[in-house]
């Protein structure tokens, strides 16, 4: 028992310690919610703490309180139930790919009143496709803070190796497919492609076949879904996997437990642009060299069989939450946040592209960025921007495509399943 | 006579190490992944690969081992992940020490207390009031989340130890474990007791207590350990970084790591489980000890 | 044996407010949330009777998610508690360096969520993973995918279960073994009784109330398992893992039909219930004769 005793007061004192430091100091506690908060690379985790850090010192007023909730999932669960019991930060960083839910559910403060008030705030600077993602008619409910469009990257050193010409725009199919083949060589355990198996990362196959998964009012799958053109777009992509094998399959991919591009085994790879933080701090060779060079990396527009390349355009914007006590406040962070000094600064750390037009053109006078910002009118926003019910519509599309990898249902039934249950639950909201 | 108890005592010790073997295989695979170079893939067990040489009555030989072993350790791994820039992982330490302890001592004192006198005391309602009990154990967790958030919410204790902690200070489980106890001591210890003129809350301090450390070691483990590991009661009630407890901080790193960096996934994954270790293993005298002391002759 | 009546209520008081705040209250919230249409953000929440129940029983996926937690908790509760009491009769017995096997046995149920998560996800890869890099060792090709064949998930899912619930039901069993009068034991010895037989007339009859509570536990958290599937399958490949506490959660959290999944959450109580009444009433002779003894 007297173990116990001591336990307890032992605890109590760890406590009173802990308490005493979460005492405010009269300064306006702005509450910020944000994804990560760890990112890969430390450098990044770094510039974004000097950044808010900057703010503080601009602002003495203002006491900065970040919330980092780890994982998408968790992200939108924990600022939902914030909202419901109305605990939700004042401001948060809004994902294109869950806006819809936010928005549609009265989460997020209408931020035209505050730009109409702000002469010094000009919505011009910002590309208007981005910033349309978080507009319904008149309201605007965030400041983009950054993007990027889904590309395909390459490795040019594998590709010279193989004597490969280098893909260009307007690509077909079977342009990629015969391209990947060249330059699968089992031997190396290299391969021609990494297919990303989430459905962020595979949707842009079915708008490049002339498919889609929702109809254009995005209200149902029947119809749009189960069409021939996605039976073929899966079918092409079963083939390169499990005949062509010029992409590894789920278990390959698992069992090696590397980025298989990073490590200079898969010629390549559909990502974002964030994917270029990673490729900066690329494993090294035994002879100490990065075994993907940034010189080495290529970028072009994804392949498609309908003429003009479509891609998926991922957004980031500051929000401000309906309840914000202090919206003057939020309104000033959004705008440091969003603002010329900062813009550039996130942009030269390479993770997006900055919402700025002035910031983004800036940068892209570097040849690899240039192709970036060339793709940027023919991305599109994701339906999870339009559509509030799109969060169980991925799930539901992953199950499909992993039972077709896997084989265990035909690519029609696949489909059909995928359809009706989509549409059942829409039918549920 | 003799000989056949060697071989029975040879063949338990085989199937004891061999239990052990495969109990302990993972954690020491974990152990040797965390300590491979970042970014490096998983290393194959099967592929032996040569370290150096040795001699031996005069001639030269080779020394293998398995790829898994790592060639350099690397120790910086955890200086990383420790002192990330902004995860104050210390902290989530604490907090995840400080909010355990205090759970834990609550949650054996409060259902000790209520199992004594559902398995001594008569009063009205005792048994319709147990099955309650039993019935909240029944229920699927997901669902009442909501509900047990808002009526946190409505006491102010949003991202306060008070959230942290006041929900678990009784656990249905613990209830019924200790009245299973309890009832499994002899009546005569306590009868004499209260010829003593000892009063219920004597009794229980000083006799069912003090027999019933084996109950308390177990359910104190248990609860140590379901605490320590909870992950989405505190991602739910804390909200800024300094109240994260060391679970959900960490978390952060399956999601930052994937499947792409196995040593940093494995670091992490020694850190949330070195203090459970250590608590576990400074604890464990007294916790299998303390099965025997439970015993009553 | 005649008490003070009253002192039993200030006993029960703390963990009876506990309980009522924080189970009691919350599951008629949720009972009364399963009768509307109840969706997180929706200011609309209409009131919709049995509405939600119905779609329960007309729901496919649900009734999938009740089989694969049934054959989850058939398979895994019997396995796991047939190991763990032959684990503790092993580590029961009086020979050197025992408490050292039974610490050594306990750890993999310290181990974190997350941690655990993380580690077999690596002990079921193909090729390099630690079951298949042994089976090679073997001649097997090793290249069984456990977790993404609708085969192998389920099964993985359960032997990982044995594995990291060996502690504490070895504990459980151990403490039972433990509070067994010497006496019996040498009563046998002087009647000559076999080992094996004083194993059925002794040591088994005697863990009856240490074996109730372990079944009933045990089957309680099986039919409620949800951190490893969330962790690690997410209810695939084909909903072969989608357990009930996993569908549960994602009606609520991932479809956010708060209403809906408080429905299921009562049927799923009314069927656990079920089975748990149904063991009582299998064991209830043997806890009687147990009482009396």
């Amino acid at each position: 028992m007297r173990t116990l005793v001591r336990l307890v007061i032992l605890s109590t004192l760890i406590g009173l310690c802990g308490c005493a430091e979460i005492v405010g100091d009269g300064r306006t506690v702005l509450r910020i919610a944000s994804w990560g908060g760890a990112g890969a690379d430390d450098e990044f985790a770094k510039i974004e703490r000097e950044i808010l850090d900057e703010f503080e010192r601009q602002n003495p007023d203002i006491d900065l309180r970040m919330e980092y909730i780890p994982g998408s999932q968790e992200y939108v669960r924990k600022m939902l139930l914030n909202t419901i019991a109305k605990a939700e930060p004042d401001l948060c960083l809004l994902d294109a790919s869950s806006a819809a839910v936010f928005i549609e559910n009265d989460v997020l403060m209408d931020l035209a009143p505050l730009i109409a008030k702000d002469p010094e705030f000009r919505l011009d600077d910002y590309w208007p496709n981005v910033v349309d993602i978080a507009r319904r008619g008149e309201k605007l409910y965030a400041i983009p803070k950054d993007f990027t469009p889904m590309v395909m990257y390459f490795n040019k050193r594998l590709f010279d190796e193989k004597s490969v010409p280098y893909p260009k725009e307007g690509w077909t199919f079977e342009e990629f497919l015969t391209t990947a083949r060249r330059l699968t060589d089992p031997a190396k355990g290299q391969y021609g492609f990494k297919f990303a198996n989430w459905m962020p990362g595979w949707i842009m196959w079915f708008w490049n076949n002339g498919g889609d998964v929702l109809s254009p009012d995005g209200a149902r799958a029947t119809g749009t879904l189960d069409r021939a053109e996605n039976a073929e777009t899966l079918a092409f992509l079963k083939r390169m996997i499990k005949e062509e094998k010029v992409a590894p399959d789920l278990s390959q991919t698992a069992s090696m437990g590397v980025d298989l591009f990073t490590n200079g085994q898969a010629a390549m790879e559909i990502n974002g642009h964030w994917a270029m933080v990673g490729y900066r701090s690329a494993p090294k060779d035994a002879q100490g060299r990065p075994k993907l060079a940034m010189e080495d990396v290529g970028v072009v527009s994804l392949p498609t069989n309908v003429g003009k390349s479509v891609t998926v355009m991922y957004e980031a914007g500051w929000a401000i939450g309906r309840h914000c006590r202090h919206p003057e406040a939020a309104w000033r962070f959004v705008k440091y946040m969003t603002g010329p000094t900062v813009q550039e600064r996130y942009a030269r750390s390479g993770l997006a592209i900055s919402a700025r037009k002035d910031v983004a053109n800036e940068l892209a006078k570097d040849s690899r960025e240039a192709t970036f910002v060339a793709i940027v009118p023919s991305a599109r926003p994701p339906w999870g921007a339009k559509v509030g019910a799109y969060n169980p519509v991925e799930a539901i599309g992953q199950n499909m495509m992993n039972s077709v990898l896997t084989g265990s249902k035909t690519i029609d039934q696949a489909l059909k399943d995928a359809a009706s249950e989509i549409d059942e639950e829409f039918g549920k909201q | 006579m003799k000989a056949t108890r060697t071989i029975k005592n040879a063949a338990t010790y085989t199937g004891l190490i061999l239990l052990a073997v495969f109990l302990m295989a993972p954690f020491v695979w974990m152990l040797f992944v965390s300590l491979h170079e970042s970014k490096s893939p998983i290393p194959s067990m099967n592929v032996w690969t040569q370290r150096g040489t040795f001699g031996f009555l005069g001639r030269e030989y080779a020394w293998v081992l398995p790829e898994v072993v790592p060639n350099v350790w690397h120790w910086d791994n955890y200086r990383f992940v420790l002192f990330m820039p902004d995860i104050p992982v210390f902290r989530f330490f604490l907090n995840s020490v400080f909010v355990t302890l205090v759970v834990v001592t609550g949650q054996l004192l409060v259902s000790s207390l209520a199992a004594y006198a559902f398995a001594r005391l008569e009063f009205k309602g005792r048994d319709p009031i147990f099955v309650l009990f039993l019935l909240s154990m029944m229920f699927a967790g997901p669902v009442t989340q909501i509900p047990v958030y808002l009526i946190v919410r409505s006491f102010g204790w949003l991202n306060t130890y008070a959230a942290l902690i006041v929900p678990g200070l009784s656990s249905a489980f613990n209830v019924f474990l200790f009245r299973q106890f309890f009832a499994s001591i002899p009546k005569e210890l306590e009868e004499a007791a209260r010829i003593d003129g000892a009063g219920d809350l004597r009794i229980y301090w000083r006799v069912m207590l003090p027999l019933s450390k084996a109950a308390l070691a177990t359910a104190g483990a248990f609860s140590f350990f379901a605490v320590w590991t909870d992950f989405f009661w505190p991602l739910l009630a804390t909200n800024s970084m300094e109240m994260r407890t060391l679970e959900v901080g960490l978390s952060v790193f399956r999601n930052s790591y994937g499947a792409t960096n196995w040593p940093l996934q494995m670091t992490a994954a020694v850190i949330v489980m070195a203090p459970l270790l250590i608590a576990f293993l400074f604890t464990q005298r007294y916790f299998t000890r303390g099965v025997m002391i439970g015993s009553i002759k | 044996m005649r008490r003070r009546h009253g002192v039993g209520y200030w006993f029960i008081a703390p963990a009876t407010l506990h309980l009522v705040l924080f189970a009691l209250v919350p599951i008629v919230y949720a009972l009364y949330l399963s009768l509307f249409k109840w969706d997180i953000l929706k200011d609309d929440k209409p009131f919709v009777a049995f509405a939600n129940y119905l779609t329960t029983f007309q729901d496919k996926f649900f009734w999938n998610a009740m089989w694969n937690s049934t054959r989850y908790t058939l398979v895994s509760v019997p396995v796991g508690m047939a190991v763990a009491l032959l684990v503790a009769l092993l580590v029961h017995q009086k020979i050197r360096g025992v408490t050292l096997f039974r610490t050594l046995y306990y750890i993999p149920a310290i181990s974190s969520g997350v941690a655990v998560a993380m580690l077999w996800t690596y002990v079921y890869l193909p090729e390099q993973g630690l079951i298949n890099a042994t089976l090679k060792l073997f001649g097997h090709p090793g290249d069984l995918n456990f977790l993404n064949e609708s085969a192998w998930a389920m099964w993985a899912l359960v032997f990982m279960s044995v594995w990291t619930g060996l502690g504490p039901r070895m504990v459980l069993f151990l403490a039972g073994l433990v509070a067994i009068p010497n006496s019996l034991y040498e009563a046998a010895d002087l009647d000559g009784s076999t080992r094996w037989r004083t194993f059925w007339k002794i040591t088994l009859p005697m863990l009856v109330p240490t074996t109730f509570f372990v079944l009933v536990t045990s089957t309680i958290s099986a039919f409620q398992i949800f951190t490893p599937v969330y962790m690690m399958t997410k209810g695939e490949p084909d909903r072969t893992t989608d357990v009930v506490g996993y569908h549960i959660y994602s009606e609520a959290w991932e479809k956010f039909h708060v209403g809906l999944a408080s429905a299921k959450s009562f049927v799923l109580l009314v069927a656990i219930l079920g089975v748990a009444y149904f063991q009582y009433r299998a064991m209830r002779d043997q806890l009687r004769e147990y009482d009396a003894s």
